[in-house]
């Protein structure tokens, strides 16, 4: 283990490591800053810059470009009130607040300090937890993994929305379903490819990532009406230190926060936004007297708690992703298909495999956090104007990036034709609001789902009593069954309530 | 009975699902399938199913249910703007093999660019011109990713 973390210590302190944790953080914050672009777009327009390169940094890069997306959404959260990304939401309740006193330098500066805090203790208890986790799963089997896969599908589900699970299942099975397009791999037999030599391979995950988010994205931007336009960011940035006060009143914030977000963040599912709102809720709780009166009004405490959470959720999320190779997130889903893409098997043996990978990953963390705290904070005035940017360029920009991304990788125009059906496809179901995330899970998953079922049939003779049979497999499958049925029966008790006049408005 | 968003998406789901379905149903057994448990159309079978069934679930639930509040709509100026882009797109497609890469994009960002009602010039050939030759010049001299010059040329 030890060879292993010097092996990515190496990486990450090598010349190009802190180069491309540099960008990556660069780009990221940028990009997260834009509204309604989040990491999952900014991983996806990476990815094939990243395939030109060594794996180990390929994937240093998108985990900077992870948390500078985090770090950014907060920026304009805190400067104009617009998150860029759900998991920032919780930032502006008391950061925006601030930034209207003429604080806004305080509170980006205390955002910058609660990412990093939040980043640093959870990559601490990432470097604990993966490897003991790796060593658990290395004696799991075909049938646990195909549970896991089950609970990983089932409680980004259950994780979401009220209202919204049915959707979120639907948009899991359209995923899973797109995923069987192509030869099979098992028989070679043809499915869903109605012909067309292009489909054979299936449809490539980047085509997709790139399709739903990035291109849908840009265009739900044209779509939405122009008097929505975001404020222009307030020139004030106000001081940007903190007093020795207000450090000890928040330093045991960030410490909670740090614990919770990073167990939540390990959570399937569960992931960066859940994590914000928890922690929030949780310090207002904890809070007496005045500076709960403060809460909503620019208190820092209300501050410090969601940006530690979400940062120490970032990194939790890549727990299940390098260990089981299961990914938490949509944004991790994105780089389990990009480190599939360059031929490694994510799970308990990338540790073993890959060391320089595994390690480097978690070594650039460290790197990334200190990153984003001495070279995004002092730029932070600057980074701001890039929300000027105007919108005409940026739309345009983005839709030749995404196309051409995946053109470089393929030269096959068919795929372009495909990116423009997804990316309609895709417009229609945010219209209906359905979530895009559980797609893309769903769809990353489904290939896996299905290799793990049909080997652990193969060995269970034929019998689904492989779900019950060893205990580990048992309890997975509860679990599932749990996320899967409290969620069901919430919804089943809402259907019991009366239509209400909201219906009545509902009509298009 | 109203036609609520939500009613829209589970029916489009029901029906992509029992279409899927009908596809799975004719996924051809190979011989080397014959007899065993899971073959190439079994989990598409079951996929099939189970969307039917939550597209169903999620149906009876939009009529029984409270329905969620309606978004902004858009207006038929986004609406257009998009349609054209979504255009654009595939005529960039199009254009991409017989006019190269330079040129395609070129054309691509100009027409993009005035789609989104940008019209200085200055402005115009600043986002067009540099981003093209910078990104070419990295592509091809830099990573050293063959781009065709465009098959009208050659």
């Amino acid at each position: 283990m030890m060879e292993g973390m010097l092996t990515g210590l190496s990486a990450a302190l090598s010349w190009q490591g802190i180069l491309y944790v540099m960008m990556g953080c660069l780009v990221g914050t940028f990009i997260g800053m834009l509204p309604g672009l989040g990491p999952i777009t900014a991983i996806a327009l990476m990815i094939p810059v990243t395939y030109s390169i060594d794996p180990s940094y390929g994937m240093i890069l998108m985990a900077g470009v992870y948390y500078g997306a985090i770090f950014g959404g907060s920026t304009s959260s805190i400067l104009i009130n617009a998150p860029g990304v759900a998991g920032t939401v919780a930032t502006s309740f008391d950061g925006y607040p601030l930034a209207r006193k003429g604080q806004a330098g305080k509170a980006l500066a205390l955002a910058a300090y609660a990412s990093f805090s939040g980043g640093t203790l959870a990559a601490v208890f990432l470097m604990v937890a993966a490897p003991l986790l790796a060593k658990v799963s290395l004696s799991f089997w075909s049938a646990d993994y195909f549970a896991l896969m089950v609970m990983g599908l089932t409680a980004i589900a259950a994780f979401s929305n009220r209202g919204q699970f049915l959707k979120a299942v639907m948009m899991t099975l359209l995923g899973i379903m797109l995923a069987t397009v192509g030869i099979d791999p098992s028989s070679g037999a043809e499915r869903f490819t109605f012909g067309s030599s292009d489909l054979l391979d299936g449809i490539s995950f980047l085509l997709v990532a790139m399709s739903i988010f990035a291109l849908s994205e840009a265009l739900s931007g044209v779509l939405r009406p122009d008097g929505k336009k975001a404020p222009a960011p307030s020139s004030k940035m106000g001081d940007l230190r903190l007093s020795r006060e207000e450090i000890r009143d928040v330093a045991p914030v960030i410490g909670r926060s740090s614990i919770l977000g990073f167990l939540i963040g390990i959570l399937p599912g569960a992931g960066a936004t859940i994590a914000s709102f928890l922690a929030y809720a949780t310090e207002r709780n904890l809070a007496r007297g005045e500076k709960k009166k403060q809460f909503g009004q620019g208190s820092l405490r209300g501050l410090a708690a969601p940006e530690t959470a979400n940062n120490a959720a970032c990194t939790g999320s890549f727990v299940p992703l390098l260990t089981l190779g299961i990914p938490g997130s949509g944004t991790t889903a994105v780089m389990l298909g990009a480190l599939i893409a360059y031929g490694l098997q994510p799970g308990p043996l990338l540790m073993h495999d890959n060391p320089d990978v595994f390690w480097a990953v978690i070594m650039s963390m460290y790197v990334g956090n200190v990153v984003l705290l001495f070279l995004n904070l002092p730029m932070i005035p600057y980074i701001a104007k890039t929300l000027a940017l105007p919108k005409p360029l940026l739309t345009v920009l983005i839709l030749f990036f995404s196309l051409i991304g995946v053109y470089l990788v393929s030269f096959n125009t068919f795929d372009l034709y495909l990116m423009v059906g997804f990316a309609v496809l895709s417009l229609i179901l945010r219209q209906l609001n359905f979530p895009m995330a559980p797609l893309i899970l769903g769809f990353i998953l489904g290939g896996m789902l299905e290799s793990n079922f049909r080997r652990a049939m193969m060995i269970a003779d034929g019998s689904i009593a492989f779900l019950w049979e060893r205990p580990l497999t048992l309890c997975i499958t509860l679990v599932s069954l749990a996320l899967l049925l409290v969620p069901l029966m919430d919804f089943l008790r809402g259907l019991k309530r009366p239509a209400s006049e909201a219906e009545l408005s509902d009509n298009l | 009975m109203f036609i609520t968003k939500d009613r829209i998406g589970a029916f489009l789901f029901l029906v992509f699902s029992c279409a899927y379905g009908v596809y799975a149903w004719q996924i051809p057994l190979l011989p080397t399938e014959q007899g065993i448990a899971v073959s190439a159309s079994t989990l598409p079978k079951i996929y099939a199913v189970v969307g039917v069934v939550v597209s169903l679930l999620a149906l009876a639930g939009s009529f029984l249910q409270q329905a969620a509040r309606p978004q902004g709509g858009s207006g038929a100026l986004a609406l257009g703007r998009t349609a054209l882009l979504l255009v654009l797109m595939v005529l960039y497609t199009l254009m991409l093999d017989p006019l190269g890469f330079l040129l395609a994009t070129e054309v691509f960002l100009l027409a993009g660019y005035l789609l989104m009602g940008e019209y200085r010039p200055k402005v115009l050939f600043w986002a067009s011109v540099p981003v093209v030759v910078v990104f070419w010049l990295i592509m091809t001299r830099v990573l050293g990713i063959y781009l065709a010059p465009g098959t009208l040329w050659s």
